[in-house]
Formats: C-alpha cells, sequence, structure tokens
C-alpha cells in the first residue's frame, strides 16, 4: 500500500484544481451560448435589413443627421457607397486624408447642411 | 499515475485558460450588445418612419431623406476640403485641413434615441419596455442588463430563461 507523502498538503491544490477545471467548464459552455447568439443576431439583422419593404423604410431625414450633428458649426458630409467599399484614412501626423475605393459601383457624396445638397 | 507535483502546474495552466476565455467571453458580450442595438435601432427607424408615413398619407420627398447603409463625416465649416473624383464616381480622395469624424449609420441613429438609450445604459421604464419587445426572447436577459448601465464586469445568464 504505497501513499505518496505529498498527498496531504496537495489536498488544497486538488480541490483548488477541481475548482478550476469546473469554472473553465462553465466558461467553454458560456461562451458558446455566446458564439449562437452572435450568429443567430447577425442573420437576425441581415434579414431585417435586407426585408425590401424594411429597406424603403431604412431610412433617416435631413433634419435628423442635422440634429444628431448639432451643426450651426458643423459641415456633415454623406457618404453612400456599395458593399464592400473600402475606405483609408491616413494618420493624422501625416495629414487628413481620407481615400475612398469601390469595385461594385459608384459612391454618392453630398452635404447634408440646410441650404444646399449639391454634389461635392 | 502521475505524480501530484504535476497538479501545481496543471492549475497554472487552468488558471490562464480561465483569463483567456474570460477575455474572449467579455470582447463576445460587447459585440453582441451592438448587435442587440443595432437590431433595436433599425426596428425603431422603421417604425417610425412607417408611422410618420401614414400620418402624412405619402413618404417624405426623396430628396430628404437618406437610406441605410452610410457614412457620415463631420467637420467643422471652417476646415477647407479638397476633393478629387474620378470620373466614373468609383474613387475619391479628400484633403481635410482640419480634424474631421467619422460616424457610422449607428451611431446616427444612437444619437436620435433610436436605441431607446441602451447605448449608454440610460433607459427608462417605458424604453426598455420597447426595447425588449423589438428584440427575441433569448436576447431580453442581454437587454435588461444592458438597460442597468455600462457593463464592465463578465455576467453570465442563466441557463434556463425565467419568464
Amino acid at each position: 500500500n504505497i501513499q505518496w507523502l505529498g498527498n496531504r498538503i496537495d489536498a488544497a491544490q486538488v480541490s483548488r484544481h477541481k475548482e478550476l477545471q469546473s469554472e473553465v467548464c462553465d466558461l467553454t459552455e458560456a461562451e458558446e451560448k455566446l458564439d449562437e447568439l452572435i450568429s443567430k443576431c447577425n442573420l437576425q439583422l441581415r434579414l431585417l435589413t435586407e426585408d425590401p419593404q424594411n429597406k424603403k423604410l431604412g431610412y433617416v431625414r435631413c433634419q435628423d443627421l442635422r440634429q444628431s450633428f448639432d451643426s450651426p458649426d458643423q459641415l456633415v458630409m454623406v457618404i453612400r457607397a456599395p458593399p464592400e467599399t473600402q475606405m483609408q484614412v491616413s494618420e493624422p501626423s501625416e495629414g487628413y486624408q481620407v481615400s475612398l475605393k469601390s469595385t461594385r459601383g459608384p459612391i454618392d457624396v453630398f452635404l447634408c447642411p440646410e441650404d444646399s445638397s449639391g454634389v461635392c | 499515475i502521475g505524480l501530484p507535483t504535476n497538479s501545481a502546474q496543471e492549475c497554472q495552466n487552468l488558471e490562464v485558460e480561465r483569463q483567456r476565455r474570460l477575455e474572449r467571453i467579455k470582447q463576445k458580450q460587447s459585440q453582441l450588445q451592438e448587435l442587440i442595438l443595432q437590431q433595436i435601432a433599425f426596428k425603431n427607424l422603421v417604425q417610425r418612419n412607417r408611422q410618420t408615413e401614414q400620418q402624412a398619407g405619402r413618404p417624405p420627398p426623396s430628396n430628404s431623406i437618406i437610406h441605410l447603409p452610410f457614412i457620415i463625416v463631420n467637420t467643422s465649416k471652417k476646415t477647407v476640403i479638397d476633393c478629387s473624383i474620378s470620373n466614373d464616381k468609383f474613387e475619391y480622395l479628400f484633403n481635410f485641413d482640419s480634424m474631421f469624424e467619422i460616424h457610422d449609420d449607428i451611431e446616427v441613429l444612437k444619437r436620435m434615441g433610436m436605441a431607446c438609450g441602451l447605448e449608454v445604459g440610460k433607459c427608462s421604464p417605458e424604453d426598455l419596455k420597447v426595447a425588449r419587445s423589438l428584440v427575441p426572447k433569448a436576447l431580453e436577459p442581454y437587454v435588461i442588463e444592458m438597460a442597468k448601465g455600462p457593463i464592465s464586469n463578465v455576467y453570465i445568464t442563466g441557463g434556463s430563461s425565467a419568464n
């Protein structure tokens, strides 16, 4: 009958080990549940925004924009671009530059302010 | 049979694993929250527009509305913007002589109050009721959690859904 001498000292460690094991197990489960919810949510959002009726009603008014960016001294520019358009913003240290590159169709840019809605 | 000393090492490994998972869960929770916000904001917007159109008896003039998705770039009116456009309008290059901000449409919807104040955890009981009605049941616990304020800690919703 052999008994490890260290056994008694390790008792605390063994219970710590068990505790950690069950915690990791719980976390794994929680993460899996989150993954599932995230993918469901993504799908719901896609269905929602792709629904033709919703697409028609999915708009903001110019006045919404103006109110959202309390405009008196702000210029608000709206960019509507096809999916997969790339937007690149320079490092502030290298100047303030934005470039847009589309592969799927023309990009629309216009100003929202009170006066005109002319193209840039 | 391994020596008991192994368990010290194993505990450490588990500790690392636990930490890693906690980090990932935190990140996924905020991802989920953002998706929930988007869902609520979009549904609210559609509802609002449907109502206004019904009241007015017609859709608003097309030059007064902007359909999603879009991006906003805003800057001071004093900023000089230099803009070059390719002939086919596939490419744009903007140079600003001063700072600017970029916002996505969801940010605009949030500012319009379409996310029921959930984005900052400031949600009246009525707001919360509306928000809850706009998400599937499985997401309600998250909405309730978000309404209480910004979440900093990892929380785990109960396995069995109450109510």
